[in-house]
């Protein structure tokens, strides 16, 4: 009970802490939306022209979902934590019961919550305006595990992030360097047999890459339980890490 | 402190604490506790022991190791030593009876005054009412205002709410008025006096001489990461203050080696001001006379008790020599010439 009353606490104050700032609001929602508008419906998909969309519409569904997934949780986690560094927050939470799991938890149900939002406005749009196909039916909900996992994941890799850069421009610069990467190179936007041979075996460390595999696979109806549970384990890994490098002191 | 640089003026006197009638445990404990950044000693050797119950005010220069005091103390920061927070390890001590306020606390800025104590309220089992919190520093008007909205003082006194508010038994206070104007000030004060009342061990940092006097039952002076003198504001001032001063502004230039053989004392001068210790304050007429006797034109004078600003610049070995009226602290008089 007070476990859940600490982690609901940090929850509603870090989820008003972000709704009231509108210009991040915005953009955490225009910027994904914009990537659709562009490679969606002004590039479009040539799936006989090869280049870049080479492949089918619904083949890049896990890529746009990966935007929201991949690159806003990382800075967000990593930039609170710079915040709440310069701000001596820690210090202060550290003499208190939160624990910095729970504290890491908290924030990742406040991303879980925003990049939900965000990912179904994405899904839908993807169907609405690059004409991809889904399967609709129970494999479909498999989706909901696989962005809640995702988001935890890349959270406590943000977290990672937010403990290793000494300050909220370092946390941005190595949040993009580390998400751009990952996204293109994780069987999103790439397909694997347009990369070298020699790089291929290379995206299976990435944990995008299982993202991709259940997203894509769930929206084909198939069955997406393999790919999930390597994302999962992972993320409890990730998660881990990531909240033992929440600073508890100076 | 540097020279030039401002003190304030008489603290208020500080109220009687009713003793508790029961045997005075340790709430903290310090013993040899060594703090190191690289090259750089934050505490060297430090020994402490606070009874349940006091406030302690912990002063010293920028860089002293006040801070890393607390955060040993607090079990924020690694040390060498031991430290014990009510009997145990600060690891170990249950978190409800410590409460904190951290040096430059900024806490989320788009929250509410209410929203912010409530935050912390909910990190506890048990807490303190949001709305007492919030009367109790002085924010009820303004409790529905975002942080960031809040005056400084407002701020400062948004944050203090934060560390009271699971009614902690031990409270650090890491410079908790500062940005405060002077009745933000002197009602945190009236609150730290009232939790002190209640029983809480308050440990208290701060670079205002008079608030410390006013507000500690005892004083710890840390220099280089050295604990170089604890007691009462009395002993200290006693044992450290040196003597009374009589501080003169002479419109006339004045000579002072010719004044200190007619005064039979030591004058210093600095800006056209004179400044003569160890007068006593039945005899400042009679040394204005002998001034003026002197060819002084004297325009107005201040006479001043020593006080824990004194005994600050004496054992910091910090130089100061007051360059205005307001400069100097404790019981003043001035008269205009």
């Amino acid at each position: 009970m007070s476990r859940g009353r600490r982690i609901g606490a940090t929850f509603r104050a870090a989820l008003r802490a972000f709704v009231r700032r509108k210009t991040a609001v915005f953009f955490t929602f225009f910027f994904p939306v914009l990537l659709i508008l562009i490679f969606g419906a002004l590039v479009g998909t040539r799936p006989t022209g090869g280049g870049l969309f080479a492949r089918e519409p619904a083949f890049y569904i896990p890529g746009y979902l990966a935007v929201v997934v991949v690159f806003t949780p990382l800075s967000r986690v990593g930039s609170t934590i710079a915040r709440h560094r310069d701000g001596n927050r820690f210090e202060k939470l550290a003499t208190t019961p939160l624990r910095r799991w729970e504290w890491l938890l908290a924030h990742t149900l406040v991303n879980v919550a925003i990049i939900g939002l965000a990912g179904l406005l994405l899904f839908v749009l993807v169907i609405a305006v690059t004409g991809a196909t889904v399967v609709v039916g129970p494999a479909l909900l498999a989706l909901v595990p696989l962005v809640v996992v995702g988001v935890a994941l890349f959270c406590g890799l943000g977290a990672i992030l937010g403990r290793l850069a000494d300050s909220q421009d370092g946390v941005i610069a190595a949040s993009n360097s580390v998400a751009l990467p990952v996204w293109v190179l994780s069987e999103t936007f790439v397909p694997p047999s347009m990369l070298p041979a020699w790089f291929r075996p290379v995206t299976a460390f990435s944990p995008l890459t299982y993202f991709s595999r259940g997203v894509r696979t769930a929206a084909a109806g198939g069955d997406p339980t393999a790919p999930l549970l390597v994302l999962a384990a992972l993320a409890a890994a990730f998660f881990a890490v990531g909240a033992a490098a929440v600073p508890r002191t100076e | 402190m540097t020279q030039g640089e401002r003190h304030e003026r008489e603290p208020l006197p500080r109220p009687p604490r009713e003793p508790s009638g029961m045997a005075e445990a340790e709430a903290l404990v310090a013993e040899d506790v060594r703090r190191q950044y690289g090259d750089v000693v934050a505490l060297d050797g430090v020994s402490l022991s606070i009874p349940e119950g006091e406030v302690f005010g912990l002063v010293g220069p920028n860089g002293a190791g006040k801070t890393t005091l607390v955060r040993a103390l607090t079990g924020t920061t690694r040390c060498e030593g031991t430290v014990r927070v009510l009997g145990v390890q600060p690891a170990d001590v249950d978190d409800a009876r410590v409460g904190l306020l951290p040096q430059s606390f900024h806490p989320a800025d788009r929250l509410t005054a209410r929203e912010l104590v409530t935050y912390y309220a909910g990190l506890y089992d048990e807490s303190r009412s949001v709305t007492g919190v919030l009367d109790d520093v002085g924010l009820s008007e303004d409790a529905d205002t975002w942080y960031e909205n809040l005056s400084g003082g407002q701020q400062r006194r948004a944050c203090v709410g934060t560390a009271l508010v699971n009614d902690p038994d031990v409270l650090f206070l890491d410079e908790p008025t500062t940005g405060i104007d002077p009745a933000g000030r002197r009602s945190l004060w009236r609150l730290i006096d009232d939790l002190a009342a209640g029983g809480t061990t308050v440990l208290l940092t701060s670079h205002s001489m008079s608030e410390v006097e006013r507000l500690a039952d005892r004083v710890g002076l840390l220099r280089d990461g050295r604990l170089v003198a604890v007691g009462s504001p009395e002993s200290l001032i006693a044992d450290h203050g040196g003597d009374s001063r009589l501080v003169v502004d002479a419109a006339s230039p004045a000579d002072r080696e010719a004044l200190a053989a007619a005064l039979d004392a030591e004058v210093t001068e600095h800006d056209g001001r004179l400044a003569v210790r160890d007068v006593a304050l039945a005899d400042v007429g009679d040394v204005v006379s002998r001034l003026e006797a002197a060819g002084v034109d004297v325009e107005s004078f201040e006479w001043s008790e020593p006080d824990l600003s004194d005994v600050y610049l004496r054992l910091t070995g910090e130089s100061f020599v007051p360059t205005d009226v307001d400069a100097h602290p404790g019981v003043e008089r001035e008269v205009e010439g």
